[in-house]
């Protein structure tokens, strides 16, 4: 069974890939009329339009070429905005469009051939197999596939002969498939200019969100210090100089203050603690994130299992980003979930970390809506992460938090 | 016996127990000459910082595991910056008593502090009240914690920092008879053994409370 699997993939894929090629040789022929006008003018205002139309097409053999690889294909165009002129010279510009048009050409024949082939090889086969025992009951002989004609007994083996051959290329029929999905990666992924380009911007968005979120936690900090235990201990200070002035007429109030100067200094050391955990949680240099992981579980009220792989230690950045990105989800399974049971597991690659929290919950926890869900994607996005949601209504809710580390 | 590295700190430390009539035997600033110290000598309690050198993370709490290796039982109380409730547990693990965990600030409030200690070096429990009510968040919908009255939760919260009955009555302002009611309450509630004895009752409440 599992060796026909794959036998059966590729026929799938290059049966869809006929029906996508018949609509990319009309898409073909379309963009042929639209490109006809565009000489004489009429057809330039239609071009975006066109393209619009084919993208998705186009899309759709993306995917299925990536699903039969197994690794992403990239899309990269340049956008189709702004006034209508404007549109038509990007539509030109763009070095994809001409790719995707190359590609319908390419697939429109290619994919309809390859089809035939990898259907036809093993009727074919079949056909040639058979061919010596029915042979003789048809007046004149029998064509094999490549012309040969069987009309005698000497002659019948060589029916059985291109048999083998057409069957051994039936089952080639995984490869022509691979071939065809290379061709897609090749026309269908941007160059890797492209991509760079891409991905720089990409880097620098990211980068500008990071110095934006360094900023803001910068601010945080220094309000929380001012406004909390920088006005305690003045307030401390103030309070030990009155009781030294009083010291000789009042000792009884003197002694008071001197109480009281201790309460205040007790809560700013509080606040403090607050403070320091906000910025990097004591637990994490003393543990690593391993420990201090097991220590949010263990607080969490909703019983949550640990999974955590050795993950040995990473970057401080990394970890206190984990970390808190863990406690916010944490939190929110807490306070939306309605679950009785959570999971988060743990685990890297050689420059990657994964977080994976889970609840059995009721579900439908909105990106759009939650502060928590916001604030965990911006953690990600500082370090050029990935957070992906996923929770239907009526549960489970999976969050999934990618971070590059040991960079 | 002291453990701090922090010169103020460990000094202050010495001078108020000094003053409190106890006797400081020894007083270190990090875990290798503690663990020599008490291999020789059993002190009657352990103060100790958890950040210690040379790495400055957990050696405290390492050490004091070990040092209760040695010579089991061996009171402990442990003084930190922060508390962390699974800290509070691992010291609990061994089940022995004579553990206490606070925070370093709680040596201000002298009396309650060397209260503390006494109870530690006697075989009992001293918690930090913020480690208490770490572990006084309902888990669950259903959890039992729920059922229980703001009183009970106070009493409750109290014994678990290792206070006997008469303190619980005194800080409470209640008289023993309706604490004891109280306890009993609790245990019901929590469906656990009525047990008196001093800290096995913690333990048991502590138990509850960290699974």
């Amino acid at each position: 069974m599992t060796r026909l699997t794959p036998l059966w993939t590729a026929a799938r894929y290059v049966v869809v890939g006929a029906a996508t090629a018949i609509l990319s040789i009309v898409a073909l022929c379309g963009l042929c009329v639209v490109l006809a006008m565009s000489l004489f003018g009429v057809g330039l205002p239609a071009v975006p339009e066109a393209l619009r139309l084919i993208r998705p097409l186009v899309a759709y053999d993306r995917k299925r070429a990536a699903r039969y690889l197994g690794e992403p294909i990239a899309a990269s165009y340049q956008p189709l905005e702004g006034p209508a002129l404007s549109q038509v010279a990007a539509a030109f510009a763009d070095p994809a469009n001409r790719r995707d048009t190359a590609w319908l050409a390419v697939h429109g024949f290619g994919g309809l051939l390859l089809c035939g082939l990898v259907i036809g090889f093993p009727i074919s086969a079949v056909n040639n197999f058979l061919i010596p025992a029915y042979w003789w009951l048809v007046p004149g002989g029998v064509q094999t596939s490549f012309g040969l004609v069987v009309d005698s007994w000497a002659t019948a083996p060589i029916a059985v002969g291109i048999g083998l051959l057409l069957g051994w290329l039936a089952f080639q029929s995984p490869r022509f498939a691979r071939w065809h999905a290379l061709v897609a990666r090749e026309l269908l992924a941007p160059p890797v200019g492209v991509r760079l380009t891409d991905r720089v911007a990409e880097l620098t968005a990211s980068r500008a969100g990071a110095l934006e979120a360094h900023g803001a936690e910068l601010r945080r900090i220094e309000r929380d210090l001012h406004d909390g235990a920088q006005a305690r201990i003045a307030a401390v200070v103030m309070q030990l100089g009155i009781a030294d002035q009083m010291r000789e007429r009042d000792p009884e109030a003197a002694f008071g203050l001197v109480r009281k100067a201790q309460d205040t200094a007790t809560d700013a050391l509080a606040e403090l603690r607050e403070v320091v955990r906000s910025i990097y949680p004591p637990v994490l240099s003393d543990r690593g994130l391993d420990g201090a992981v097991s220590a949010l579980a263990a607080r969490c009220p909703v019983p949550t299992a640990l999974e955590v792989a050795p993950i040995g230690r990473q970057p401080a950045a990394i970890e206190a980003a984990a970390y808190f990105i863990i406690a916010e989800a944490l939190a929110n399974v807490t306070k939306h979930s309605a679950a009785d049971a959570a999971s988060v597991s743990l685990g890297a690659s050689a420059d990657r970390l994964f977080i994976t929290v889970r609840d059995n919950g009721r579900g439908g926890a909105d990106g759009s809506l939650g502060t928590g869900i916001v604030g965990i994607q911006r953690r990600a996005d500082a370090f050029d992460g990935r957070a992906a949601l996923s929770s239907p209504p009526g549960g489970p809710t999976v969050l999934r938090v990618e971070l590059p580390c040991g960079l | 016996m002291i453990v701090e590295d922090d010169v103020l700190l460990r000094e202050g430390l010495t001078l108020l127990l000094g003053n409190a009539g106890m006797t400081v035997v020894a007083a270190v600033d990090n875990t290798t000459e503690f663990l020599a110290v008490i291999a020789d000598d059993r002190p009657d309690a352990v103060v100790t910082d958890v950040r210690l050198p040379p790495t400055f993370t957990d050696e405290g709490l390492r050490a004091a595991s070990e040092a209760r290796r040695l010579h089991p039982g061996l009171p402990v109380l442990v003084l930190s910056a922060y508390v962390e409730n699974s800290y509070a547990a691992e010291l609990l693990a061994d089940g022995a008593g004579g553990v206490g965990y606070l925070l370093k600030e709680r040596v201000g409030k002298v009396e309650r502090f060397v209260e503390a200690l006494t109870r530690v070096a006697e075989g009992g429990t001293a918690m930090d009240p913020e480690v208490i009510s770490q572990l006084l968040v309902r888990r669950k919908p259903d959890d039992p914690l729920g059922t229980l009255t703001a009183r009970e939760r106070e009493v409750l919260a109290l014994m678990a920092e290792g206070h006997n009955n008469a303190t619980i009555a005194g800080t409470l302002v209640v008289s023993e008879g309706a604490v004891l009611k109280h306890i009993r309450n609790i245990f019901t509630k929590l469906n656990l053994p009525n047990d008196d004895g001093g800290h096995r009752r913690v333990q048991a409440v502590l138990a509850y409370l960290n699974a």
